[in-house]
């Protein structure tokens, strides 16, 4: 049981803070509202009209987000390396770098394609 | 405390790199291709991608000659570098700078590959009209087709699990982009390249579920691991009975064999008849090579509880393959289904193991040769009958083709012939072959049952052959295109493989004898 | 734990995928099933490997690796429905079927169609 008392006591932790920061938030803060602030929150940028109805997403956001999948899931490699870099030395920094720059091939691509261009 | 232990064991894996060099060249020269698809100005793309994809299969070609001989397991026991592994690299080889040819080719459709001008341009829209009068072209095929000849190399040579699965995804991932790539009638090929993707996807988690069985069976994914591990179990395991069956799918599927061969006449049909040809011929030796390497490596000592399931699979493929080829009426399914009966003819010689697989080996891997050649030279041949919509692929539009153009009618008719297996073509050495390693090792009704399919199967090559020959022209049938030299060799290849196996299989079937031996 | 636990809930999962392969109609809740096989699988993987307690962890490595090829697929999966959505307007299987055996004269109708 002992091992988990660490993991109770994060656990208990970040969610207070999420609580008390939230509850924070709203007792002590200003509150002056204005149009982007009602509106729903799309990463920062402006959001995209929807249609009525619920309609569907642009396609830009799949491409960006199969991107970012793709990308992301390779580092998983990346992974066991960070384990054991130290015992793998010299070829296990080799290997990386091979297939960082592998991965950086196909980003290559998709920017001399225009895949980063929101517009 | 799991990283206690590797500490105290971690020791840097050795590579062979020169053993591995073929596939280092494929995959290497595939990445440099798609820097050049990103940095080159168009007009430079496609000469570039043509050089590159034949400049490093040619490579990959002289490299595997000079490791004639070699016999060891690389990259620590992931890879088996073996006369087996060596033959299947050099055919896959030979087919694939083939087939880089009929990718190549331009003359048959007026200056232009027989790829989408520009894929995202959607069917029927201004922005394709505006891509097809620029004159643009899709030469990402060039780099998608060396990723796949790079699986296809890994493919039979993988000697542990993990290895295999891999090249199998990197096989059939740009093999499921190739087909969604024709210039003409996209709708096809787009609906085509859906359907090879949903199915092999779902055939290739069904061997992924296999493999995990057979992992928790031996507790390795090593194949002389499992094999160590039947040899020292006693009775019945479910798991491994489960990872085989399972396994056993993934792979039948990659071949064609029923009742996993839905996919095949859909797919070639609808395909670009270029990658159709690397498909039928390059695929099946690769996944052949696997299959016979999982089961006879691995899985050969539970030989007694594969085996018949196995024979069910080779009698349903011939006859699933021959009878359905009859109801045919396009020449690309027909073709197809003519690929699935093949696979049926390939299990007779899988099967038919007694004490000594090296017969069984040098007949699959003679026999794979030789339908690889006719069914390339078959598809080109398709390419070049041609209408003012694109191929006419129509039976009923090759009525009379041999009084329009006797030269292209008797190259297809010859292919035909190979197929039938009639004597004096390759197709009748490789079906002896096939038959006579089965009947060796006692598999006698299904030599019964191959010989009364391949009875069938010829009434339907030569039903076309007299529809070539023997009918009047219709008035406005299919011109046949003058093709560039690049198909021309390509046919060539075909015709005179055919033939000279024909004739003269015997430095073939020796060098096949001799690379019949798998480490492992 | 036993073994049997986590191989019971990674076969049901592979059969609800397969279930979802099989039944669903919309390609996208195809690929959904497809993943799930694939997942199920993982978790047969790395069942197994507690179970043999393999020092070379051979089965999280294939569990790394499947996951990264399940990722590579389902790109390359939705971008085929994509191009098949934006051609037809929708993405029901049923609906796509224009290479298939049938009768001559159906097939001209689907030329002519076309």
């Amino acid at each position: 049981m002992n091992l988990y008392v660490p993991i109770l006591v994060l656990l208990l932790l970040g969610g207070g803070f999420a609580v008390v920061s939230a509850v924070a938030g709203s007792l002590m803060g200003p509150k002056r509202w204005n149009r982007a602030k009602v509106d729903s929150y799309e990463c920062g940028i402006e959001p995209t009209p929807q249609p009525a109805g619920g309609g569907r997403f642009p396609v830009k956001y799949y491409i960006t987000a199969m991107l970012f999948i793709i990308f992301d899931i390779e580092i998983i490699f990346l992974f066991p390396w960070a384990v054991a870099f130290d015992q793998m030395a010299l070829f296990g920094l080799v290997e990386m770098v091979l297939f960082i720059v592998t991965v950086f091939v196909a980003y290559a691509y998709v920017w001399r394609r225009g895949g980063l261009e929101w517009d | 405390m799991t990283s206690i232990l590797l500490a105290q064991e971690f020791k840097s894996p050795t590579i062979e790199y020169a053993k591995v060099a073929p596939l280092l060249i494929v995959f290497g020269v595939a990445i440099v291709s798609v820097i050049a698809e990103a940095f080159l100005p168009r007009r430079f793309r496609y000469p570039t991608q043509v050089v590159l994809s034949l400049g490093s299969l040619a490579a990959a070609l002289v490299v595997t000659v000079g490791l004639a001989g070699s016999k060891l397991l690389a990259a620590e026991g992931a890879i088996a570098i073996d006369g087996f592994t060596l033959f299947l690299w050099g055919t896959i080889l030979v087919m694939s700078i083939i087939s880089v040819l009929l990718l190549a080719e331009r003359a048959v459709d007026g200056g232009v590959t027989a790829f989408a001008a520009q894929a995202a341009a959607l069917p029927g829209t201004e922005a394709e009209r505006e891509a097809q009068a620029r004159r643009l072209e899709q030469t990402e095929v060039f780099p998608l087709f060396l990723f796949a000849v790079g699986g296809m190399l890994l493919f039979p040579a993988a000697n542990d699990l993990l290895t295999m699965f891999v090249a199998l995804e990197v096989l059939s991932l740009p093999l499921y982009l190739l087909c969604g790539l024709a210039r003409r009638r996209r709708l096809l090929s787009q609906e085509a390249a859906m359907k090879y993707f949903l199915l092999g996807a779902f055939a290739s988690a069904f061997f992924l579920y296999g493999m995990a069985m057979l992992y928790g069976f031996a507790g390795t994914i090593s194949f002389s691991g499992i094999a160590a591990a039947i040899g020292a179990k006693t009775g019945v395991d479910g798991l491994l009975l489960a990872g085989t069956a399972l396994v056993a799918v993934g792979l039948l599927f990659k071949i064609g064999a029923a009742p996993f061969h839905m996919w095949t006449p859909d797919v070639y049909q609808g395909a670009p008849t270029a990658i159709t040809a690397f498909m039928a011929a390059c695929t099946k030796i690769a996944a052949f090579g696997a299959l016979l390497r999982l089961f006879y490596v691995a899985l050969g000592a539970a030989r007694w509880d594969w085996q018949p399931m196995i024979w069910v699979v080779a009698i349903l493929t011939l006859g699933v393959g021959s009878v359905l080829a009859l109801t045919q009426s396009d020449i690309k399914r027909m073709l197809a289904y003519s690929s699935i009966a093949h696979a049926g003819f390939l299990l007779i010689g899988f099967v038919g193991v007694r004490d000594h697989i090296s017969a069984n080996t040098s007949a699959i891997l003679f026999y794979l040769a030789a339908y690889g050649f006719a069914t390339i030279g078959a598809f080109a041949v398709v390419t070049l009958v041609r209408d003012a919509s694109g191929e006419a692929t129509h039976l009923s539009r090759w009525v009379g083709l041999g009084k329009r153009s006797p030269i292209v009618a008797s190259v297809m008719a010859l292919f035909l012939l190979a197929f039938a297996g009639i004597p004096l073509t390759s197709g009748f050495m490789g079906k002896w072959a096939v038959f006579s390693a089965a009947w060796q090792g006692g598999a006698w009704p299904l030599v019964v049952i191959g010989v009364v399919a391949s009875v069938v199967a010829a009434f339907f090559y030569v039903r076309v052959i007299v529809l070539m020959f023997f009918s009047e022209p219709a008035a406005e049938g299919p011109t046949v295109a003058v093709p560039s030299v690049f198909t021309s060799v390509a046919v060539a290849v075909g015709v005179a493989a055919t033939v000279v196996l024909g004739l003269m299989p015997e430095p073939l079937l020796q060098l096949a004898a001799r690379a019949a031996q798998l480490v492992g | 734990m036993p073994l049997l636990f986590p191989l019971v809930v990674s076969a049901l999962l592979f059969a609800i995928g397969v279930y979802g392969v099989l039944a669903r109609r919309n390609a996208i809740l195809v690929l959904m099933g497809v993943e799930l096989m694939l997942n199920a699988v993982n978790l047969n993987l790395l069942a197994f490997d507690a179970w043999h307690r393999d020092t070379l962890h051979s089965g999280q490595i294939l569990a790394l690796f499947t996951i990264t090829i399940a990722a590579a697929e389902i790109g390359l999966g939705l971008a085929i429905v994509l191009l098949l959505f934006r051609t037809r307007r929708q993405i029901n299987l049923d609906a796509v079927r224009e290479l298939a055996d049938r009768e001559d004269t159906d097939r001209e109708d689907a030329e002519v169609r076309r």
